[in-house]
């Protein structure tokens, strides 16, 4: 089932469209990651399904609702947390909390205002005005009010932008374990790579790419490799013959992209050691998530 | 609507009155500082023999006045509020309807409405011996409560302009009351007025209340006419600006407004 459906969705800002007819369905429970560059239209997606951004055309479905028609039902059981959204610096922490916690109906506000403070490791900040808070601490109390409702769809903007590392593997972790539905834009890839079931990439207002890490990563047919020889003369030409990019070539050291399309790792060491070279190292290193978003961003997927 | 999401936002607007001293401080600093000028100044005009009953007619508009003042500001100012903590997002997301948000930006101020009108009350009467009681009950609480309106009225078309165009308008949330108050003849009759600012003030529901105001301290007796203008006109303002207000949200909510407002 799906829990979140979006078909054909635009949005312009003036003459610019900043949506360009996206499509994709999310899955109940499951966490799909918004990839792209600034201005790729994630965030736009974002206020759109949070409602405070009106779509040009195009249909959503949230829980299986309308969310223009039926604001309520959806509000109640959605929530969002991005760097956009602030919450009231005058007021404490607890306060701004509670004002979300009876906006959302929450019962037993005070006790799940404690419980969320001290997940989120800021029960000594209760009583503290927002605004003599860090960025991070203020990021926390953001995710406090973000999940104060136990979401069923949660909608999570670089939410862990300014968390030191300990924080932000402590929220990732919180994160995954909810039982919601999430959408996930980050620039972190590792971050998005461990949390998120399936990635779509963005750019320009439109999805290039949406798939499970693995099944994305399989769309890159080339792999880095290092290797360490005895001796350096010769080798920029031998790897030319054999129409091998050299990425780089320090000393006796050459990084090389192979692509499997045209070789086999085995063959090229077998011809690398006939022509009398000394492999003394060889490292590979696999496609990350970050290659897979640079060549998307580049359009060579 | 849900009572405990009005009840939400009273909350907060509590809380960010409690917290924020010149919230505090702004429920009698203007008013009582008219008071005290309006009052020494009246003092000298009535030893130099002036007209008697213009020390209740000044104090009557003076207090009431703030009806009309105090609600028009406060719900400005406290949508504003929202502007400033750039908190408008995560409300917006939230099912908070914008009924809700009317109804609570109402309640709240009549309630600092009310807390004004206690302070003038007091120092009237202690210091200038002046006890706005004294007027009939009746047309105290309907000119009150049509000044309350007005009040409303102006506060919600001003919240609405601010949707609408940001902090860069913002000046109006204090202002536009002031606008209104030389021709709303608070101070005195509307036969004191040049002729083209009575063509004017004719048409204001509060120029209604005021005459209405000194007819009540002059002869007890309640101009049923002008009230029924006050009341009709400030009615249909009401929902004009209401649906004015709600025009404006969904046009920030369009052109990204909400989140982008500087």
């Amino acid at each position: 089932m799906n829990a979140i459906e979006i078909k054909n969705l635009k949005k312009s800002y003036g003459k610019t469209l900043a949506v360009k007819g996206i499509s994709f369905n999310i899955r109940k429970n499951e966490i799909l990651g918004l990839l792209g560059p600034n201005g790729a239209g994630k965030t736009t997606i974002i206020k759109i399904l949070a409602g405070v951004l009106t779509k040009d055309s195009g249909k959503i479905k949230i829980l299986g609702k309308d969310p223009d028609k039926e604001k309520e039902f959806v509000a109640n059981r959605m929530n969002v947390a991005s760097p956009d959204s602030e919450l009231t610096g005058i007021m404490t922490v607890y306060q701004n909390l509670k004002v979300y916690g009876k906006l959302y109906g929450v019962k037993n506000i005070k006790e799940r205002i404690d419980y969320l403070l001290d997940l989120f490791e800021i029960k000594d900040l209760k009583h503290q005005k927002l605004k003599h808070l860090s960025k991070g601490q203020s990021t926390r109390v953001l995710l406090c009010k973000g999940i104060i409702n136990n979401p069923e769809v949660l909608l999570l903007d670089e939410c862990t932008l300014g968390l030191d590392p300990h924080i932000a593997y402590k929220t990732r972790k919180i994160i995954k374990e909810l039982n919601a539905t999430i959408l996930f834009t980050s620039h972190n890839m590792h971050e998005v790579e461990w949390l998120c079931d399936r990635i779509a990439f963005m750019d320009k207002g439109k999805i290039l790419k949406i798939g499970t890490v693995s099944s994305l990563k399989k769309l890159i047919k080339t792999e880095k490799v290092k290797m360490k020889f005895d001796k350096s003369e010769g080798l920029a030409n031998f790897f030319k013959k054999l129409d091998i990019k050299i990425l780089s070539l320090k000393g006796d050291t050459v990084v090389f992209e192979i692509d499997y399309k045209k070789h086999k790792l085995q063959d090229l060491i077998e011809k690398i050691t006939k022509q009398g070279f000394k492999i003394n190292d060889i490292i590979i290193k696999k496609a990350s998530l970050e290659d897979i978003f640079i060549k998307v961003a580049k359009r060579e997927l | 609507m849900k009572f405990y999401r009005v009840n939400a936002l009273l909350y907060k607007y509590l809380k960010i009155s409690t917290n924020r001293l010149e919230r505090i401080f702004d429920i009698v600093y203007w008013p009582v500082i008219d008071l005290f000028i309006w009052g020494f100044v009246l003092r000298y005009i009535n030893k130099l023999g002036a007209v008697h009953g213009s020390f209740n007619f000044i104090f009557g508009g003076i207090i009431l006045w703030v009806f009309c003042w105090r609600a028009q500001q406060d719900i400005a100012v406290y949508v504003l509020e929202d502007f400033w903590s750039r908190s408008l997002y995560n409300l917006f997301a939230s099912p908070l309807k914008l009924s809700e948000l009317v109804v609570s930006l109402f309640i709240f101020s009549l309630m600092r409405s009310i807390l004004t009108f206690g302070f003038l009350f007091l120092i009237a009467f202690v210091l200038f011996s002046f006890n706005i009681f004294t007027i009939n009950l009746t047309a105290l609480a309907l000119f009150v409560l049509a000044l309350l309106l007005i009040g409303w009225v102006m506060g919600i078309f001003i919240s609405g302009v601010i949707f609408r165009y940001g902090m860069q308008v913002q000046i109006f949330a204090w202002s536009v009351a002031w606008l209104i108050q030389p021709f709303s003849c608070v101070f005195y009759p509307l036969s004191s007025l040049p002729g083209w600012a009575q063509k004017v003030a004719v048409w204001l529901p509060t120029t209604h209340v005021f005459e209405g105001l000194r007819q009540v301290i002059n002869t007890g007796i309640i101009n049923w006419n002008g009230l029924a203008y006050a009341y009709i006109s400030s009615l249909v303002l009401l929902v004009l600006s209401c649906l004015f207000f709600k025009r404006c949200v969904e046009k920030a909510k369009k052109l990204n407004l909400l989140t982008s407002h500087e």
